[in-house]
């Protein structure tokens, strides 16, 4: 049924197609998934000529596979019942480009904002039953979204999440330019997944290219992913604070965070390390005066979060407002496709950084608590477990200077290839289809548009006024969701 | 509990204050009109103890009925152009209009002109531009002091509003 037509295999991030007709997109998709191949993502892509294809991301930890078709009468059979992460990835492609998924019913529009209410929300009917409208502008500072609570006083029954009011068409717009340009739209996604998506971006390019990074190129990189991650996760345990209104945590982390985006701009200039990777090679250099400042640094913010995380620990009524609150099981992360220190958090041992070959992970092994138990203590927990793991990470790496790094040959050229990162927030996927040396096509499905939807499943049967902490949690972008 | 404060308090002692805090206050409500999230970031870094935007007097307020500046991030895509005109319409007069960050101000977009709005300055009258991309914290805070004494669009010293 599936004809592989090119497996090229041992270049990390080529993809093998699988090519078939729109007859035989489901069974493909279900062949590839009972392989034990992992779900990463489902869009579509205007064709110049004909029909919308498909195009559906299955990877194992060493191989990358693309399922695709011709969705010649714009219609396809569904996957989300078997793979229900599908359920977004499926809903987009419907609403950007027509393609109809029979059995996906009702297929509620996702980013059709002129769809009439009751086309998009899941109808709660009962006694007392209400909706409560949320956004798109928030109270705070927040990135624009729109919720619509179903609730019974103050318990939730159901959520519809509605995004994407911050589509900016960054994919559309990358398409056709060079492959050094579209890098520019992948960071512009979002600030604070900047690096992540840029080191994805550009390992599919190397891909595509038949380039693998050198040692010091892969080192770079990874000095900034967990640069990233170091000040996303500060970031995060604040913002946990202020769902529960606990000023003293919120300021004390906010204060840490400032320390880790200063070190960022003394190390690449820019605070969200904005413009530090390219397709190719590196943007970065640190002499080893510059590496023991960062090691330095790194470990004063250590010793500073240790002490705040000890006393956050005794303060109880902040532990108590955390404890028991929207806990995520196992089964429900994994059938849902969830992603990052979210899943972790429920005990799923998944994070890419194990199976990175394009960076430096060496001897990496994924960090699970043993009390996973999926509540909103576990994930923050999850994230103070985790900026250790990174902080020590990046004292490691920081014992050597940095030096300019680049690419060497490794293989011969593909049209399509996949770039697959761990994110603060989970793993990202950017899938690129290249014309020549121009973007024929840029997918991006970051952590964030992953476990949007386990978020919206997280909340059922919680209390409204916990879903600024349970949101917190998550912490998950808008940004690179709308894209 | 009390190590934490006072660690708090250590921290605000060693970060230099603003050397002029003349009086006057203003409300500022913030709408993300399609940014990345990195001009947002920066702007609550503004309040963080190293900036502390609140002891200037500039205050996040949760409503634009209740705020005197409207300070707006990002592209603006076709779908935020409609909430962000309600917003303004909500505010009571005098008000003033921010853009911050180089997506506001129109510099340098990227995105498919079809999901774009048109630049801010097409759909809002701006008084006040934060270039950066993101701005820091620190430029935030300068700019958005230096607004307190400035007269707005209407002609009143928003210094005065409050
Ligand atoms: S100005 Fe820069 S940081 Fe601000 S929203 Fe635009 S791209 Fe993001």
């Amino acid at each position: 049924m599936s004809t592989p037509h090119s497996a090229s295999g041992h270049m990390p991030g080529a993809a093998e197609i699988t090519a078939v007709p729109a007859g035989a997109w489901r069974q493909a998709c279900l062949d590839a998934n009972a392989r034990g191949e992992r779900f990463g993502g489902l869009f579509a892509r205007r064709s110049a000529s004909g029909p919308a294809q498909l195009r559906a991301v299955f990877s194992t930890p060493g191989s990358e596979r693309l399922i695709t078709c011709d969705a010649t009468e714009r219609t396809v059979e569904t996957i989300v019942d078997t793979i229900p992460a599908a359920g977004w990835d499926e809903r987009e492609a419907h609403d950007l480009h027509g393609i109809n998924f029979t059995g996906h019913e009702p297929l509620r529009p996702l980013l059709d904002h002129h769809a009439p209410l009751a086309a998009w929300t899941v109808p709660t009917v009962g006694d007392d039953v209400h909706q409560v409208a949320v956004g798109p502008i928030h109270a705070g500072v927040i990135e624009s979204g729109h919720f619509r609570f179903h609730v019974v006083g103050e318990l939730i029954l159901h959520l519809d999440v509605r995004l994407f009011y911050k589509r900016r068409g960054l994919e559309t717009a990358a398409t056709g330019r060079s492959l050094g340009e579209g890098i520019a739209y992948a960071q512009r996604a979002c600030a604070a997944c900047a690096v992540t998506n840029t080191v994805a971006y550009a390992q599919a390019c190397e891909a595509a290219l038949g380039l693998e990074p050198d040692d010091h190129l892969r080192r770079a990189r990874t000095v900034l992913l967990e640069l990233e991650r170091v000040y996303n996760h500060l970031n995060d345990i604040s913002a946990i604070c202020a769902g529960v209104g606990f000023a003293a945590g919120v300021m004390a982390y906010a204060a840490l965070k400032e320390r880790a985006q200063r070190l960022n701009e003394r190390l690449a200039w820019h605070r969200f390390l904005f413009d530090t990777v390219a397709v190719g090679r590196s943007a970065i250099s640190l002499d080893s005066r510059e590496a023991a400042d960062a090691r330095r640094e790194l470990a004063a913010i250590r010793r500073e979060h240790e002490a705040v995380w000890r006393q956050l620990g005794f303060v109880t009524s902040l532990q108590q407002r955390l404890e028991g609150v929207a806990a995520l099981s196992a089964a429900d992360a994994e059938r849902f496709g969830a992603v990052g220190p979210a899943a972790r958090a429920s005990g799923l041992p998944h994070d890419h950084r194990l199976h990175s070959p394009r960076l430096h992970y060496g001897g990496f092994t994924a960090a699970v608590s043993d009390v996973a138990s999926g509540d909103v203590a576990a994930r923050t927990n999850q994230r103070a477990l985790e900026l250790r793991q990174s902080l020590e990470l990046l004292d490691e790496l920081l014992t050597r200077p940095l030096e300019h790094g680049t690419v060497r040959r490794r293989g011969g050229e593909t049209r399509t290839a996949v770039g697959r990162v761990e994110s603060p927030r989970g793993v990202t996927v950017c899938v690129i289809e290249r014309e020549g040396d121009r973007l024929g096509a840029l997918h991006l499905r970051t952590g964030s548009y992953a476990n949007w939807p386990v978020l919206a499943h997280t909340v059922v049967g919680e209390l409204m006024p916990d879903f600024p902490l349970i949101n917190k949690s998550f912490e998950l972008c808008y940004a690179c969701t709308d894209r | 509990m009390f190590v934490l404060l006072n660690h708090l308090q250590r921290l605000r002692r060693d970060t230099p204050r603003a050397p002029d805090r003349r009086r006057g206050s203003l409300a500022v409500r913030h709408v993300d009109a399609g940014s990345c999230n990195g001009c947002e970031h920066e702007l609550t870094a503004a309040t963080n103890p190293f900036y502390d935007l609140q002891q200037y007097g500039l205050n996040i307020v949760a409503s634009p009925r209740h705020a005197d500046v409207l300070l707006i991030t990002g592209a603006i895509t076709t779908r935020m152009a409609g909430p962000l005109r309600t917003a303004y319409e909500s505010m009571p007069e005098p008000r003033l209009v921010a853009a911050l960050g180089d997506c506001a101000l129109g510099c340098n977009l990227l995105g498919d002109q079809a999901e774009l709005a048109g630049p801010l300055e097409t759909i809002l009258p701006v008084d006040l531009r934060i270039p950066g991309c993101p701005p820091t914290p620190k430029a935030i805070a300068e700019a958005l002091t230096a607004a307190l004494h400035r007269p707005s669009s209407s002609g009143h010293s928003s210094g005065l509003i409050r």
